[in-house]
């Protein structure tokens, strides 16, 4: 449980807030390479953190992040001509750098030096594993560039996707490290989906829905461990890690590519769920990549042209009462992404957390939270900042091992939970 | 078009609606610390208000007839209660470990646990510049029994799990 001032302090993310000024201490993913494929393609609206913004890539190939809105009347640049390095407003033609410079008013003689005093808000774009990031915060404290593995491995190592999700990013957030669900919802999926499936470790899973945890705080954020039982009184654990604020990784599966999550808030009422999946040593095979493109594992499917997943709300998520009661589905959606956020949806845009009952295997999400709302807290009154900003906080990876019974996984593991270039996942 | 059901529901409009009696009663959280180190700790947070939380700072055991260990919680204003008694009508029992001390109190009130059904969830609470074994050898103690382990450095996290418990 939370109490409302909480809830509040924790959900909300627009500018001013203290978790919004938590959130913009990191480079956060908020655009598909693809969304902008080449020089002088079409702008894209983008809306991060309660800001609406335009993001286009200049004639140079040079990307800009800018406020959406035309300094002029208030035009969304979203109509503009990108061309000549800029984007010019379609209404009277004033034009913006990748800066948010506004470089030609052409009402105005060029030599009255107008232009020079319009500038529009920017935040820096860059690009790095086929995701664009930006960092919404001062300049002075800008952390290091995201070096998490999936955005470093090769490009042909990897696949990324995202979708939009109408509900607050916490309680999605929350979803990805709640272990417990997984013997619960995802339990068809297991031995189906064909980027789970065939796993030693799945056995494990489906045998023991009732795992044991283990909490243990990193500089960044948190390990939470699932343990459950295996062969000769050894134990099966998965351990994910959560960064802050919103990185999450899904332990591995076999030889299967290893996968996780960006949570990033769109508004107080929305969220672009990040859904990555890469191999640390080896190129995705066909087979694999075609898969995630077909919304297997954690992808979904999309309304064609949009990130909007095919099944959504406005269609009750596709639901197939049939498939629940024969246990194909545990709730009746088809996929592991849609399961997830079809549940996350119905709490309504903002869980309230004023009504929830938490049990003593909610410690993952009861510390995840208290240690946002302190972080949150140390940065808006005294100016502290957070943990999870290193290269070293990034080179995280999630981990499954079996372990005899009295090894702590922090250390048998502790290898395991390191990235590291041209080492295989610890996998079962 | 016509609105699904499940978009009409999930708009903030219709959160309003959520029913706002009270979905739960409240639950009997026994607080056990396991040694002097953790006892300082409860005594401190046993002074705030709590929804019926229970908060104890040790155990004594009494050799009672025929080889039998009868086992006495204190609390924290001296008084004693039956282990047994306390563990049976708890809804969650709480212990908490300063690392490295004396966890062995632990197994009498897992068995305990185990016996009554009830989920175990054990913190550890490093003391200021502690040693990492020190901290192992507290996980060690515990892992056995509990269903939930926590490591806690921030020593505000204990009241912070207990309120989101509803202790
Ligand atoms: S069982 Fe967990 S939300 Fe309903
Ligand atoms: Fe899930």
């Amino acid at each position: 449980m939370l109490k409302k001032e909480q809830n509040d302090l924790v959900t909300q993310t627009g500018p001013g807030t203290p978790m919004g000024d938590l959130f913009r201490s990191y480079w956060l993913p908020i655009l598909l390479s693809e969304e902008l494929p080449e020089n002088d393609c079409p702008p894209v609206r983008v809306k991060v953190l309660s800001e609406r913004m335009i993001a286009f890539r200049d004639s140079e190939g040079k990307l800009g992040l800018i406020d959406e809105f035309c300094a002029h009347r208030g035009v969304s640049l979203w109509f503009g001509r990108n061309e000549e390095c800029g984007l010019r407003c379609p209404y009277h033609g004033w034009k913006f750098d990748t800066t948010g410079q506004c470089v030609d008013v052409p009402s105005e003689p060029e030599e009255s030096g107008y232009a020079k005093k319009v500038k529009l808000k920017a935040y820096p774009l860059i690009e790095k594993g086929g995701v664009l990031w930006t960092y919404m915060g001062p300049t002075e404290t800008t952390p290091p560039e995201p070096e998490w593995e999936f955005a470093t491995v090769p490009l042909n190592q990897s696949f990324t996707s995202k979708r939009l999700q109408d509900n607050n990013w916490l309680q999605a957030m929350e979803g990805g490290i709640d272990s417990s669900h997984v013997s619960f919802l995802h339990r068809g999926d297991l031995n189906n989906d064909p980027l789970f499936k065939g796993a030693a470790g799945n056995k494990y899973n489906l045998a023991d829905s009732k795992p044991v945890f283990e909490v243990v705080e990193a500089p960044g954020g948190l390990y939470i461990g699932a343990r459950r039982n295996a062969e000769e009184g050894s134990f099966y654990w998965r351990i994910t890690p959560w960064v802050m604020p919103c990185f999450t990784m899904v332990p591995p599966r076999g030889d299967h590519p290893i996968h996780g999550h960006f949570w990033v808030p769109i508004d107080d009422e929305s969220c672009t769920a990040w859904s990555f999946d890469y191999h640390p040593t080896r190129p995705l095979t066909d087979t694999e990549r075609q898969a995630m493109k077909d919304g297997k594992g954690i992808h979904v499917r999309y309304v064609p042209g949009t990130y909007r997943p095919l099944a959504n709300k406005d269609n009750d998520y596709l639901i197939d009462r049939e498939a629940q009661k024969a246990g194909r589905t545990y709730s009746g959606v088809e996929g592991i992404g849609m399961q997830d956020a079809s549940l996350q949806e119905s709490m309504g845009p903002i869980c309230d957390r004023t009504k929830e009952n938490l049990v003593g295997t909610d410690n993952g999400i009861i510390m995840a939270r208290h240690r946002l709302m302190r972080a949150a807290k140390a940065l808006h009154e005294k100016g502290v900042l957070p943990p999870g900003r290193t290269v070293e906080d990034m080179k995280v990876r999630s981990a499954a091992v079996i372990l005899p019974p009295d090894q702590p996984y922090k250390d048998a593991a502790k290898e395991a939970l390191i990235a590291k270039v041209g080492v295989r996942q610890t996998s079962v | 078009m016509l609105l699904s059901e499940s978009a009409r529901v999930t708009t903030a409009q219709e959160a309003r609606f959520r029913i706002q009696a009270p979905n739960s009663k409240p639950r009997a959280v026994k607080v056990i610390a396991l040694d002097s180190e953790a006892a300082r700790l409860v005594d401190d947070i046993s002074k705030k208000p709590w929804n019926g939380a229970a908060f104890f700072k040790s155990l004594s055991f009494e050799q009672s007839g025929g080889g039998n260990v009868k086992a006495w919680l204190n609390d924290l204003a001296g008084h004693t209660s039956d282990l047994v008694g306390e563990i049976a009508d708890a809804d969650c029992v709480v212990v908490i470990a300063g690392a490295g001390e004396d966890a062995a109190a632990v197994s009498v009130i897992a068995e305990l646990c185990t016996q009554y059904h009830k989920t175990l969830v054990a913190l550890v609470v490093p003391q200021g510049s502690y040693e990492q074994d020190t901290v192992d050898r507290s996980l060690k103690a515990l892992r056995p029994y509990a269903k939930m382990l926590v490591i806690a450095h921030e020593r505000d996290y204990i009241e912070a799990m207990l309120t989101a418990l509803r202790a």
